[in-house]
């Protein structure tokens, strides 16, 4: 997939919820752990986090505060929310039963009819 | 305090939360210099390094706006759900406060109980009569028309006139006529008299209401010649008298005597032109005299694109064209166009419903104002409440909110109660009113009516809510003082709980307009009420008391006029022979039993030079035992008598007239012995004159009036009039079996005591006394209570001033007569403020007075009277306390 845009629909917000789920962290923390994560091979926009980040927020899946970063400035904290939460564990069965799908398809014997 | 730390978490907010705008470009400009200072730390270049954070990053601007979009819309939503649960919130604690202060949440929701309950029933007499379409199809575009005599009084339209009209009309697209009859039903459970009408195979179609079984007439029927013996029922008829019977089109009806088919059944509700049970064909016909034939009149919907005026301007020119074409018959008169509604509310009915929806304004400002002062008295005591409330970050918008709230509960609460005083007000209502309003038998409390005592309530609690809530806002706006340095307003307010002066005189206001108020309407009641007291004890000319009365229709086909005349003689007879009857008569229009008959009259020898210049008297025929049963005396001359009824048909007739028409027929000379000429060219003999007698309008002077012998009239359609020695009421069954037994298939109809015809006739104004009524009582309860609490709240706040003054050795019956003379002092002012306004608009009411001066200085006086005795009541107690007050812990009350 070399076109970011191509992204499969939504799939950029599961994966900022499953970054959250381990605490709260700021837009550039959550990059950084995508891109340790391997997320450079989906080629995104370090850019295009924000508006998923704006639009998880307008669901209320994940919350915003203000606080200090580990460089002592003023930055937005993300948070997941209890919605956000049972949101990422029914996304993550979804993608689990696609991907399975999808592999088994992929992988099937060509004689196989 | 769990307040406090909302209030804290909330300001925080406030004062850190960013606009959208920074909020985005903080974010994204952080994330940048961040990768970036993370590549020049890897050794990049810096130049290098901004432009690879860049192409990692993507576009700023693009991803910006994206974010700034999707945030706008998630603050937008948040705003929502945060005014809701704000809402949510100051209902409760609103409702807590109400619950803190029960004595006063019941005197404002009495009051507005008082308020809105009146409203929304006078509201719903509106509805019912003014508001409310009448259920037709596009009731606006109809209209009914009558002819209009010389002296332009409207008249029923003649046959032919009413061909030409309907032959000539563009302006309506269609017309129909129809007249009342009643008919005689014959059935199983015995002979019963219908309200019937007769209408053209226009009439249905005009209306545009079609028959839920069958059809209506066709044209053939309702022509001349054509088969007549077709009936339409109404449901109601069908369901009582056939049981709903489905197969009804396939049964025949005996209505007088003669088997008519019934084709057809109109829906339930369907009414016109009024109570009618059954619709048989009319069949106009051009043959019959122009001036004689009459029906009752004309309906038309106007055409495509025709207004009201065209079609009265075109009828006017019709009518003319008619004029010169019948000298004789049509000369002056004309076609008087008016809307359908005008069948069932007259316009001086208008103006009184439209009295009354002015009224109960004025009652419901009155309520505002009442509790608009005592929520005012109230906000003193709240001041450092709302003061805490501002310095924990609430704004001036928040604080006036949570009180508007308060205000709306209230006066939700105080609808509540009033929509139920009111659900037992409107059959009360129903009944008194709906004999001299047809239409208001249609009125309920339904949706409409509801939803008006809703918007009501709302607009109420926001109109009395504001002058409070504006005050404590002001009061509560220290908080932004203290930001703009101009002082430590808060702190100060804090520690004294300072008063605003102008409370006080806010108050007075509202309490002087409440008694101006109270002072406007209970003069307008006292007027109609005292107008009432006059109408109930004027003289009738005749009495009611004791008379029994009931109608009789002789069908035409069965009686010729001779055998007219026997029936009637015979029955006289045989009821005069029962025990307890005094005296027996017959009319053909009893008092006030609906109805008129006129006739141009005038002396022999000066006769105007055109007949249709001739005064006009009502005429009535009456057996001889009338004139005793009704107790009208004989002033001169004599009765009818044998020598009447024998004289050979054709000679000349002899005339009993009413005294007002002696008078000013001769005014210097007797009448008996004198000769009339009569609008029909006849000339009679003047043989008696009697009392005169109001019979069509208790509050209108008794008409001239001619009384035919019956004997020579022989009028098929008659009414009883039987004095008894006892209760009238009690010869009912007696009267019944006696027309039986000379025809067992002639039913009596509205057997009544005469009375009952008379208590009709007074219904509308009674109802008028009866709403004033309500509302002056409610006027001075509301009065009494605003009277009240001010002086109350007025003493309570005076506490210390009052203390200081005992502690000084003040009497205690000084300070008793201090505090009345305040509330007399207030109430003089208001008594005098409404007296003024009383004696400028109390005009509007001399339509609906009765031999009253709207001006009438009695009336004034009392209203003034009762209003101080009630302010004074009012004071006694608040003073009384303030009498006993303890000196020392008066002064320690602050």
């Amino acid at each position: 997939m070399a076109d970011p845009t191509e992204l499969l629909h939504g799939t950029l917000d599961t994966l900022v919820l499953k970054t959250l789920a381990w605490g709260p962290r700021h837009g550039y923390a959550i990059a950084r752990w995508l891109e340790a994560m391997g997320a450079d091979a989906l080629r995104i926009e370090e850019g295009s986090l924000y508006p998923a980040l704006y639009r998880l927020e307008r669901r209320g899946w994940i919350a915003a505060e203000w606080g200090l970063s580990e460089t002592r400035r003023r930055v937005k904290l993300y948070q997941l929310t209890d919605e956000g939460r049972a949101r990422l564990a029914v996304e993550t069965a979804q993608w689990s039963r696609f991907a399975d799908a999808v592999g088994r398809i992929l992988h099937a014997p060509i004689d196989a009819t | 305090m769990p307040e406090l730390g909302r209030f804290a978490r909330e300001l925080r907010a406030l004062l850190w939360k960013p606009t959208v705008e920074r909020e985005v470009d903080d974010e994204l400009a952080h994330h940048l210099e961040r990768l970036e200072a993370e590549l020049r730390a890897r050794g990049v270049a810096p130049a290098e390094a901004r432009a690879q954070a860049r192409a990692r990053f993507g576009d700023p601007a693009r991803i910006g706006a994206e974010c700034r979009e999707i945030g706008r819309s998630r603050d937008r939503a948040y705003r929502r759900t945060r005014w809701l649960e704000e809402l949510a919130q100051d209902a409760r604690y609103a409702l807590r406060q109400l619950r803190a202060s029960p004595r006063f949440t019941l005197v404002a929701v009495l009051t507005l109980a008082i308020g809105l309950g009146a409203s929304t029933t006078i509201f719903g007499i509106a509805d019912a009569v003014l508001l409310r379409p009448l259920p037709f199809l596009e009731p606006d575009r109809l209209a009914i028309v009558w002819e209009e005599t010389p002296s332009r009084q409207a008249f029923s339209v003649s046959e032919p006139n009413y061909l030409d009209w309907a032959a000539r009309t563009r302006r309506f697209s269609r017309v129909a006529a129809f007249a009342g009859r009643t008919a005689n039903l014959m059935s199983d459970a015995g002979p019963e008299q219908l309200v019937g009408a007769g209408a053209t195979h226009g009439f249905f179609p005009v209306l545009g209401v079609a028959p839920i079984l069958g059809r209506t007439f066709t044209p053939e029927e309702t022509a001349p010649g054509g088969d007549q013996r077709v009936a339409v029922l109404s449901h109601d008829l069908w369901q009582q008298r056939f049981a709903g019977d489905p197969r009804i089109l396939e049964r025949t009806v005996q209505l007088d005597g003669v088997r008519y088919r019934v084709i057809g059944v109109m829906p339930r509700g369907f009414d016109f032109p009024g109570q009618v049970q059954v619709w048989t064909p009319l069949a106009p016909s051009m043959s019959w005299p122009r001036a004689d034939r009459r029906m009752d009149a004309m309906i038309g919907r106007l055409a495509p694109g025709a207004t009201e005026e065209q079609a009265r301007r075109e009828l006017s020119a019709i009518a003319a064209q008619l004029a010169r074409d019948h000298p004789t018959s049509n000369t002056d008169w004309g076609a008087r166009v008016r809307p359908l509604t005008e069948w069932y509310v007259s316009p001086e009915m208008r103006a009184r419903v439209v009295t009354l929806l002015v009224a109960v304004g004025l009652l419901l400002a009155m309520a505002c104002a009442n509790v608009a002062s005592l929520l005012l008295a109230r906000a003193t005591a709240r001041e450092r409440q709302m003061a805490v409330r501002a310095a924990l970050g609430a704004g001036r918008g928040r604080i006036v909110r949570q009180l508007l709230t308060e205000s709306v509960l209230l006066s939700l609460l105080g609808g509540a109660v009033g929509v139920a005083l009111s659900a037992a007000a409107v059959p009360l209502v129903r009944r008194t009113g709906s004999a001299a309003i047809p239409l208001l038998s249609t009125m309920r409390l339904d949706w409409r009516v509801l939803g008006f005592a809703l918007a009501a309530c709302v607009v109420t609690g926001l109109v009395f809510g504001l002058a409070p809530a504006a005050r404590l806002a002001r009061a509560a706006s220290p908080s932004r003082r203290a930001r703009t340095g101009t002082g430590p307003a808060l702190h100060a307010l804090l520690r004294s709980g300072t008063r605003l002066a102008d409370a006080g005189a806010m108050r007075n206001v509202l309490i002087v307009g409440s008694v101006a108020l109270a002072t406007l309407m209970l003069v307008s009641a006292g007027l109609v009420g005292g107008s009432f007291l006059r109408l109930m004890r004027v003289d009738l000319g005749f009495s009611s008391e004791q008379v029994l009365t009931g109608s009789i229709v002789l069908p035409e086909d069965r009686y010729q006029p001779a055998q007219v005349v026997a029936f009637f003689d015979q029955l006289t007879e045989r009821l005069r022979g029962l025990p307890g009857v005094r005296a027996v008569g017959a009319t053909n229009i009893a008092p006030y039993g609906g109805g008129n008959t006129a006739m141009g009259w005038a002396a022999l020898g000066r006769e105007p030079a055109n007949r249709s210049e001739y005064p006009i008297a009502s005429w009535r025929a009456v057996t001889t035992g009338y004139f005793p049963a009704l107790g009208i005396t004989l002033r001169q001359g004599r009765l009818y008598d044998a020598s009447d009824a024998s004289a050979p048909r054709g000679s000349e007739r002899t005339l009993v007239i009413s005294e007002t028409l002696a008078r000013r027929a001769w005014p210097n000379a007797p009448a008996v012995g004198q000769r009339l000429r009569l609008g029909n060219g006849q000339t009679a003999r003047v043989i008696g004159v009697v009392s005169d007698a109001r019979l069509l309008a208790v509050d209108s002077a008794p008409a001239p009036t001619i009384y035919f012998s019956q004997s020579r009239f022989a009028f098929p359609s008659m009414w009883l009039t039987i004095r008894a020695t006892g209760d009238a009421a009690a010869l009912t069954a007696a009267v019944r079996r006696e027309v039986a037994a000379l025809d067992p298939t002639l039913p009596v109809a509205r057997v009544q005591p005469l009375a009952q015809l008379v208590s009709d006739a007074t219904a509308q104004p009674r109802l008028t006394v009866l709403v004033f009524g309500l509302f002056a009582t409610a006027a001075l309860a509301l009065a009494a209570v605003g009277l009240y609490g001010l002086i109350a709240f007025g003493v309570a706040q005076r506490t210390r001033e009052i203390g200081v003054q005992l502690a000084l050795g003040a009497q205690p019956r000084r300070v008793v007569r201090g505090v009345l003379a305040r509330g007399v002092r207030l109430a003089v002012v208001g008594v005098v403020i409404g007296g003024a306004g009383a004696y400028v608009t109390a005009g509007a009411l001399r339509a609906i007075l009765f031999q009253t001066e709207p001006t009438d200085p009695l009336t004034f006086a009392a209203v003034g009277a009762v209003l101080l005795l009630v302010a004074g009541a009012a004071s006694v107690g608040p003073a009384r306390r303030a009498a006993r007050l303890d000196p020392v812990l008066a002064l320690r009350s602050e």
